[in-house]
């Protein structure tokens, strides 16, 4: 069996650039919608109230861009490929998962950070949000990219359950609207949705980011414990899943 | 010796979509047949050979995975990007620097078709691109399932015609799957006749001949008047619309083509048919069991 190569790795990125939806969904989405949200905050504002408003709409949108290219975008391309049974197709030319998928997961860590920087420039340029401190700026790219791995796990894990196309791509959207829901990226914030709700969106990690992060995000403190607590959580889900699929597949 | 199934048996659920209990063999530079009906587990035997699929049994061989090549019945691609790339990336090289494989795609006239995505490609250029690169391998052992199903007969022909001029002088050992009798007289020298997941029969190809329908077969359209001149001769078991004589010898075929020119009917003479050879063989498998589950 081959190892995973750089060549291997380049044809991953032809892959996902093959079809522009994670493009649309982690890129030019998350940017519009900053872009339209921010045209509602009050104009009676001060402007550095309306700075510390948009830095919000940012720390929530941002959560955007894992969601859509690891979810969506991992799930939709490795379900699509397992139900036309391309994996086994390029096993038999020695490239078995232990070359395909490390390949496929660069790749989309590729595309997540290069929309990333496309995010972080634009709000930094165009939105003029409040300048970060290094901690809560570190704080949130090693979220993103914890957040990107667990949905990347997530997506993997459906894919290899649901083996069809439809249906991957059904249950990964289902999740994505949930989530959004959820942690208030929807417009709603977390503290209007009902109790039992609440429970559940304390629970995933991007609740956390999007409601709390811009309490620290030029100076403060911050309780990590639940925060900690929901990465743990949603990891042992990943997991579960990922060890789910690995019995389906025998 | 390549490789030897001793025995093998491959069930799906309580289903036993293959059972072989006499040893066959492959031997190396050999071109082997596989014939069947649909389902009679030509694809199962492939996949069980290539570790796809579990299966009871002992197969000795000391082929690893990565030594045997196979185009499979269906074959897809990501159809993201055109098929150059997906070719450089597997074959591990670039079209423009390798000049072995220039040649290979020449010879299949597949130019053209590199900057195209593979979902664009007619069905017999998404065959060749599947055989480009198993051909590009070079493995000890290549399998090819149903290379020619689903294409027009013209685009079957001038494939097999391909495939057979390629190989023609080079010692590859291969396994060729096929339903179409003349794709295995152009590519196979050796038969394995399977049916409903049983081994019918398994040799040379004139041997078979020999065995099941003797010297010589002579073969005309099936009528009142040839079936009236048929009954002094030993008949076999035919296609609906033809009658076969079967000669055992030179004595017995020059009295019949005798009887039939006197008669003024028009026949063919073949010592290599393979679909009459394949039903006649199926035939007597299946009076054999008979027989046998009667005793
Ligand atoms: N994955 C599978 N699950 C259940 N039955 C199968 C599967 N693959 C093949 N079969 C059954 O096994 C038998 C042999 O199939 P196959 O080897 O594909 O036939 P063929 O000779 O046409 O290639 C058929 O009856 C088929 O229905
Ligand atoms: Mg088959």
């Amino acid at each position: 069996m081959k190892k995973c190569s750089l060549s291997m790795v380049l044809y991953e990125l032809r892959n996902i650039n093959g079809n522009l939806m994670p493009h649309f969904f982690g890129i030019v989405f998350p940017n519009l919608m900053c872009l339209l949200i921010a045209q509602t905050v009050g104009s009676e504002m001060t402007e550095e109230m309306r700075r510390e408003a948009v830095t919000s709409i940012m720390l929530t949108m941002t959560l955007v861009i894992p969601m859509a290219i690891m979810l969506i975008g991992y799930g939709a391309l490795y379900a699509l490929e397992i139900e036309k049974g391309i994996p086994l197709r390029m096993r038999l030319y020695g490239f078995g998962e232990k070359c395909e998928v490390p390949a496929k997961i660069a790749a989309h860590f590729i595309l997540m950070t290069a929309a990333l920087l496309i995010f972080g420039g634009f709000q930094a340029v165009v939105m003029k949000v409040q300048k970060p401190s290094a901690f809560a700026l570190i704080c949130l790219v090693v979220s993103l990219y914890l957040i990107g791995g667990i949905f990347l796990v997530i997506a993997h894990a459906l894919a290899n359950i649901l083996k069809k196309f439809s249906l991957t791509f059904g249950v990964v959207m289902c999740l994505y609207f949930c989530m959004m829901i959820l942690t208030g990226m929807m417009g709603m914030r977390t503290e209007q949705l009902p109790m039992a709700l609440q429970k559940v969106a304390r629970a995933l990690p991007m609740t956390y980011v999007s409601n709390d992060f811009i309490d620290f995000w030029q100076s403060g403190s911050y309780n990590f414990m639940p925060f900690v607590q929901s990465f743990i959580f949603m990891g042992a889900i990943a997991g579960i899943l990922l060890f789910l699929s690995g019995i389906r597949d025998g | 010796m390549l490789v030897t199934i001793r025995q093998l048996e491959v069930k799906y659920g309580s289903q036993t979509a293959l059972r072989i209990d006499t040893p066959v063999s492959f031997e190396k530079g050999e071109r082997i047949g596989i014939i069947g009906s649909n389902g009679a587990g030509k694809s199962t035997l492939i996949k069980a050979l290539l570790g796809l699929i579990p299966y009871r049994g002992r197969v000795i061989t000391n082929l690893k995975p990565e030594q045997m090549a196979v185009h499979m019945q269906f074959n897809e691609y990501v159809t993201t990007m055109s098929v150059k790339y997906i070719m450089e990336t597997i074959l591990d090289t670039k079209i423009a620097k390798n000049k072995e494989l220039q040649e290979l795609i020449s010879f299949f006239e597949f130019e053209s078709c590199l900057p195209k995505r593979f979902n664009a490609l007619s069905g017999g250029q998404k065959q060749k691109f599947t055989i480009i690169m198993v051909m590009f391998q070079k493995a000890e052992l290549t399998f090819y399932d149903e290379v020619t199903s689903g294409l027009d007969f013209e685009t079957r022909q001038r494939l097999t015609e391909k495939l057979s001029q390629w190989y023609r002088d080079k010692e590859d050992t291969l396994v060729v799957v096929s339903h179409y009798y003349e794709e295995l007289e152009q590519l196979a020298s050796k038969l394995l006749i399977l049916d409903k997941g049983r081994v019918i029969a398994f040799g040379e190809k004139q041997r078979l001949f020999r065995k099941y329908c003797g010297k010589v077969v002579l073969i005309m359209e099936n009528n009142d008047k040839n079936r009236a001149l048929s009954r002094n001769f030993p008949t076999l078991k035919s296609p609906e619309h033809l009658i076969a004589l079967s000669c055992e010898d030179e004595a017995q075929e020059w009295k019949a083509m005798k009887a039939l020119a006197e008669n003024n009917v028009n026949f063919k003479r073949s010592n290599s048919d393979i679909e009459i050879m394949f039903m006649n063989a199926r035939e007597r498998f299946y009076a054999q069991q008979k027989v046998s589950s009667e005793r």
